[in-house]
């Protein structure tokens, strides 16, 4: 009896020990950007690590939002202008992105799961296919096609491409989501003489609100982190988001770590923000998006 | 089973078709113009000598994918890849599998530590690849400082100058935000097999090693599927992290980093689009065996 207590306790230990583990592997190096991001520069240079910064400082942080700082004793320019835009353009891009996929998504997968038309179940096939295309592969084609009318380096050119790019995984993630749903509940409105649209929009719509949350998260994501797309797509500070800014901070001929670290932690708020409050719809997101 | 569109007649059946159309023309336009044009557009050019520093646009048929096979600058970066795709799939599915068990077994605050668990997927790639860049700071980084303080090594390493430390390292970074996805899809898994299997061979005398194989390693087979071919397209399309880690050095250069200096670099157009070609043909293979395998779990209940 005593050596099964023993190994009861024994094995409540060990999954301590590994949910330990798992929380430092996964928050550990988050948490020490967040140090490293509040430490004084003198402090960073140094060769033992100390887990909480000697001297707070929001130095790092004064740099991107003040107008002008202090660097080396040199009065310097600040980044905020080049920051301040790019926070801006991956707000708009992103949103943008956001919105229109979902939307395109809740009303496609609807035809796609209950309305029949020519060619649908190919169609359906073909775009999610695509999700195995790597966006290299296109890119070209469609740089110069881009080139051709205009739309390098604008909002409307970058949220297209976003949309074609996110679209697939959006309609896979509703398809499954509205095949879920029992089609009495579509049927009760249709007799009491509620036309298709209407049925869609008032019932079935609100009934799928998780998947369209999940698939919301998963396109917000993808767009926000997107980096090789703006990378050719976004040249100039009109569209160029803070996944392509924050790195050219490594270009110059000093590497200002305090100063990506900050910038890399107001660029994690918004994804921080979406796990912490709504984790739940994005697993079951994940979840069904791998499975059915 | 009787079509569920014969049971009953929606409002305007006749019209349904059309209304269908209409929901799918935007999806049809945005997709084909912006996917399936430039796919069928980088498929022909691929066959040309497109590039703007040379006259003319011959045809050369499969030259440029051949020119490919010898060039070794392809080649080192295809032997790259392979590593990547080899390391990053056994280190997720371990790690993954790991993490899966783990979270099935948590009753309190479990909603937390998945939350804690997925978050590195969630973040921007280049974010995670600039935290890890500090990490392995040669001066300054955690990691000397870690291994140094500990004694494991005796001064400090520039880890990027040792071609097999640097492609572990960029790896390191892609499992850290993939490893995630591969969790969620065993854990869904996971919580499909019924408990009773357990307390029936518990009741057999099954150990827990034994009920794994027997129950649990079958039981997850489907989703152990779909984990793989996930991270293996993945890997097969890494270029964030290597990019942000180590620019375009050789010793770290992915397919796909290949792809963007032969094209947008070296502006050898039609060598990037073929060199891409593969790498689609690649994926598109990987995903296949995974739909086919999901189609086939499905096909049967």
């Amino acid at each position: 009896m005593k050596t099964v207590r023993l190994r009861h306790h024994l094995a409540r230990l060990g999954r301590l020990a590994a949910v330990l583990l798992l929380l430092i592997w996964s928050l550990g190096p988050i948490y020490w950007s967040l140090v490293t991001s509040l430490t004084a520069p003198t402090d960073m240079l140094t060769t033992t690590p100390h887990f909480w910064p000697p001297h707070l400082t929001l130095e790092h942080y004064g740099k991107l939002f003040g107008s002008s700082s202090l660097s080396q004793g040199n009065e310097v320019q600040s980044v905020w202008p080049q920051f301040s835009a790019a926070l801006i353009n991956s707000i708009i891009t992103s949103g943008a992105a956001t919105l229109v996929t979902v939307v395109m998504a809740a009303f496609g997968a609807y035809a796609f799961v209950r309305l029949r038309f020519p060619g649908r179940d190919l169609i359906f096939a073909l775009v999610v296919a695509t999700m195995a295309v790597p966006a290299y592969t296109v890119m070209i084609p469609l740089y110069r096609l881009m080139i051709s009318i205009g739309l390098i380096d604008t909002y409307l050119g970058v949220t297209l491409i976003y949309v074609s790019a996110f679209l697939p995984l959006a309609l896979w993630l509703m398809r499954s989501v509205y095949r879920s749903l029992p089609i009495s509940l579509e049927e009760a409105a249709w007799l009491d003489g509620a036309g298709r649209t209407y049925t869609l929009v008032r019932i079935v719509l609100p009934l799928a609100a998780p998947g369209l949350i999940a698939s919301a998260i998963l396109t917000f994501l993808s767009a926000w982190g997107q980096f090789m797309v703006p990378l050719v797509f976004s040249p100039s500070l009109a569209t160029k988001p803070l996944t392509v800014l924050i790195p050219e901070f490594v270009t110059r001929n000093y590497v200002d770590y305090g100063l990506m670290n900050a910038a890399g932690i107001i660029a994690i708020i918004p994804p921080v923000l979406l796990v912490m409050f709504l984790n739940r719809y994005l697993v079951r997101g994940l979840m069904a998006g791998a499975g059915k | 089973m009787i079509s569920r569109s014969d049971t009953t007649r929606p409002p305007g059946t006749g019209i349904d078709a059309w209304l269908g159309l209409g929901f799918a023309i935007p999806i049809i336009v945005i997709m084909g113009g912006l996917v399936f044009v430039p796919l069928g557009s980088t498929l022909w050019d691929s066959l040309f000598r497109i590039d703007p520093m040379r006259m003319g646009t011959p045809f050369v048929g499969l030259q440029n994918y051949l020119a490919s096979l010898t060039d070794p600058a392809v080649r080192q970066a295809w032997y790259n890849t392979g590593i990547y795709v080899l390391l990053a799939v056994v280190l997720e599915t371990l790690g993954g599998l790991g993490a899966a068990l783990l979270l099935s077994q948590v009753k309190y605050g479990r909603q937390w530590l998945l939350a804690a668990l997925v978050l590195p997927w969630c973040l921007p790639p280049v974010v995670n690849a600039i935290v890890w860049l500090w990490i392995y700071n040669p001066s300054y980084g955690l990691l000397n400082g870690i291994l140094t303080s500990t004694g494991l090594i005796a001064e400090n390493v520039v880890w990027f100058n040792n071609r097999a430390a640097a492609l572990f390292l960029v790896t390191l970074v892609h499992v850290w935000r993939m490893m995630p996805l591969t969790a969620i899809i065993l854990l869904a898994a996971l919580q499909s097999i019924p408990q009773d299997l357990y307390e029936a061979a518990k009741l057999d005398g099954a150990g827990p090693l034994k009920s794994f194989r027997m129950i649990t390693l079958p039981l997850i087979s489907g989703g152990l599927a779909i984990a793989l071919s996930q991270s293996t397209v993945f890997a097969l399309n890494l270029f964030d992290e290597a990019w942000v880690l180590a620019g375009a050095s050789l010793d770290t250069r992915t397919a796909i980093i290949q792809v963007y200096m032969s094209a947008f670099q070296n502006l050898h157009f039609s060598q990037g689009m073929a060199l891409s070609v593969v790498i689609m043909i690649a994926s598109l293979i990987v995903s296949a065996i995974y739909v086919l395998r999901v189609y086939r779990e499905t096909s049967f209940d």
